[in-house]
């Protein structure tokens, strides 16, 4: 009798310890709810292709990552919010993101104009941000490698990209000997023209730089800033205006006439999706004669990896666009959280950023390799014309020059760059 | 010599856009006394409306901008009738309220029903192009814009001082109390002003979308513009208004082009500088 009583016993302690656990479904093994992953990008006014982007690239790495059983068996969740492209509403939303939506991570950010007001802030709040855009070299350069501000990683390729490579590209047309820029005027267009002029300088002696327009964000007519560089009689025009701006921009100098006048255009960012778009048919009528050179910081038609045209083929199934680079960033960023995660097992800061040393992982664009002095991931992208494809509806990069990451990417200790114009 | 002349057409390009939309700010509040803060927003609604039936529904361009003008100035007349004759009677402070609250929601209003993404429609194929001015090309369009603006200017002198509705709207304007004394039906004249203004502010946004860009938020970026212009000129003076335009647009253009480093505050500066010397504007008083 007794001995039944025990085995009662003994039943009833697993019925009510045991069953009641959720049967098959993996727990969260970091004991939260879910992992919130707070997104931010420009999503309204001429730029706000990039934040839609952004948000359509996390949306499908959640998709994607909680269909197949989370990290470490917990979900993911993420809140978008509209930084406006500016530098008080990105750390308004910061804020909002950690305290009081309890954010574990935070991705995104275009400006570099908002990043840099970000970064201090992002140590307060002890959160790691991973930048899939804004691209000034300051960010890591000076805000992590010199200023030891962890909470930034960045996934995105930085200025060099826009800066470096072109001098790369242009120091071997000796026909071009006069620059001028249309730059951005802030910081992104500020650093992108001293750090071009600087490199190109070092291999052409020769060259000169002869005129300078500057547009702050919001410019509805560049007309002005056009006809005031062509006034210098350039060869060659280095713009760094994007997004809408960038597709007003190179129309607006397209009625005056400028491609007759220069041998080559270099657009920073020109290679982004919205841009490509928005100039289609100018394009498709060459009226640009070749002359348009651009850049990105993912371009859907390179690596040519099974992997890349996967995920091309998925992002247009899921959103009907073509990915823009933001996208690419962003996706691969909820990656890089979940791997670091996995190997840290933790949410804690200091422990993911350990995570993250020495992290290696193939994402749609390529390799991309941790860097932890400045905690830039460091990746290749190349640069190219911009033409018509039969096999794409919008223009592409063609003609790619590809060089080798290191070969263009700054490296530690780092020389200063001059930021003012 | 040539590119400080060719800056100064292209300036006086930029000076046109300019004076469509102030003129009609300034209209509205000569007679009216209301400084419509979502003026801009009306040229911002002109422009998504010209992109609608030109960029997406293919119809000629010219009709487009008729379109965008009726639909326009059907919006200005609900504001008008709707909301702003509410509050003539009260504190200024209400007004600004108001139409800042406009500003809010035409933006919301046109993220919900165009999408928050920048619209850049072609170029109509009779505007696009150049042609040799001081040597190097200039564009068709910019041409059509200062043309265009010139007849506004021209037709809306004879507007106010040759026609019968242009005196009984300077009559309201100078005593309202006055003009209904005589006959005058003044809320007609508010409503009739109200919606000729955002006509203006529309024609200017309409104009501008093949080469200029239709985003949410450029009525803001339009409205800073307007309003220094229409206090530069004096607020509610249409010759002052045309006046600052063209300084502002043309000095600009020559601040771009002589001292780009301090683009970002150069129309600030000539505003500053004439408000130094004139505090009541230029044709005030």
């Amino acid at each position: 009798m007794k001995r039944g009583i025990g085995i009662f016993s003994a039943l009833l302690f697993l019925t009510l310890v045991l069953l009641p656990a959720p049967p098959a479904v993996a727990q969260c093994q970091l004991g939260v709810p879910a992992i919130k992953i707070g997104v931010q990008g420009a999503a309204s006014g001429p730029h706000a292709d990039y934040g839609r982007q952004i948000e359509m690239g996390a949306t499908m790495a959640l998709e994607e990552i909680n269909a197949a059983g989370g990290i470490l068996g917990c979900k993911i969740e993420i809140k978008f919010m509209d930084d406006e492209n500016k530098a008080a509403t990105g750390v308004k939303n910061a804020r909002y993101l950690v305290t009081e939506w309890g954010a574990h991570f935070m991705v995104g950010t275009d400006s570099s104009g908002v990043a840099m007001a970000m970064g201090p802030v992002l140590a307060e709040l002890k959160r790691i941000h991973f930048f899939t855009h804004a691209a000034t070299h300051r960010l890591t350069e000076e805000l992590v490698a010199d200023k030891k501000i962890k909470e930034i990683v960045r996934v995105s390729v930085p200025v060099y990209q826009d800066a470096i490579v072109a001098a790369l590209i242009f120091k071997d047309r000796p026909e071009i000997k006069r620059w001028a820029t249309i730059g951005a005027d802030y910081e992104y267009g500020v650093v992108a023209w001293n750090m071009f002029k600087e490199t190109l300088k070092r291999y052409r002696p020769d060259v000169e730089f002869v005129g300078a327009a500057w547009a702050p964000f919001l410019t509805l007519d560049f007309s002005p800033h056009v006809s005031a560089v062509m006034a210098q009689k350039p060869d060659a025009i280095f713009s760094t205006p994007w997004a809408g701006e960038a597709v007003m921009l190179i129309r607006q100098a397209l009625i005056q006439g400028v491609f007759d006048q220069i041998q080559a255009w270099w657009q920073a960012m020109g290679g982004s999706v919205d841009v490509l778009e928005g100039i289609s048919s100018e394009v498709q009528r060459d009226r640009f004669k070749g002359k348009l050179w651009a850049t990105a910081r993912y371009i859907h038609n390179w690596p040519d990896t099974p992997e890349n045209r996967a995920w091309v083929e998925r992002f247009k199934k899921r959103w009907v666009r073509l990915p823009n680079y933001s996208a690419e960033t962003t996706y691969s960023s909820l990656f890089i959280i979940k791997a670091a995660v996995e190997k840290s097992r933790s949410l804690d800061t200091a422990k993911v950023i350990e995570g993250l040393k020495g992290m290696q992982i193939k994402n749609p664009g390529g390799l991309r390799v941790f860097r932890s002095e400045d905690q830039q991931f460091v990746y290749n992208v190349p640069a190219g014309r911009v033409v018509m494809d039969p096999k794409y509806p919008i223009p592409v990069l063609g003609d790619l020059k590809i060089f080798d990451a290191k070969d263009y990417y700054r490296h530690p200790p780092f020389t200063p760059v001059a930021a003012t114009k | 010599m040539d590119s400080v002349l060719f800056q100064g057409l292209i300036g006086l390009s930029m000076a046109m856009y300019l004076w469509l939309i102030s003129a009609g700010l300034t209209i509205i509040f000569g007679v009216l006394r209301i400084v419509n803060f979502a003026h801009g927003s009306l040229y911002m609604v002109g422009a998504y409306l010209a992109f609608t039936f030109y960029g997406l529904l293919g119809w000629p361009f010219w009709l487009a901008i008729v379109l965008s003008l009726l639909g326009t100035g059907l919006l200005g007349f609900v504001m008008e009738r709707g909301f702003l004759r509410r509050i003539y009677g009260i504190e200024e402070a209400y007004q600004l309220l108001l139409t800042f609250g406009f500003i809010l929601i035409l933006d919301d209003l046109v993220k919900i029903v165009w999408g928050g993404v920048f619209k850049i429609p072609q170029i109509p194929a009779f505007l696009d192009g150049a042609w040799p001015v001081f040597g190097r090309p200039f564009p068709v369009y910019n041409t059509f814009i200062i043309g265009i603006g010139v007849l506004v200017a021209v037709g809306l002198w004879a507007l106010f001082e040759k026609t019968w509705w242009g005196r009984t709207v300077r009559a309201t304007a100078s005593d309202r109390e006055m003009a209904n004394a005589i006959g005058i039906n003044v809320p007609r004249v508010f409503s009739g002003v109200f919606v000729f203004g955002s006509m203006l502010a529309a024609l200017g946004g309409a104009l501008g979308t093949p080469v200029r860009v239709v985003a949410p938020g450029i009525g803001a970026t339009m409205i800073i513009q307007a309003f220094i212009i229409t206090v530069i000129g004096g607020l509610g003076n249409l010759k002052g208004a045309f006046v600052s335009s063209l300084i502002v647009g043309i000095l600009s253009a020559y601040g771009t082009l002589f001292f780009p480093v301090f683009e970002l505050f150069f129309i600030f500066v000539i505003m500053a500088v004439v408000l130094l010397v004139r505090p009541q504007g230029l044709f005030a008083g």
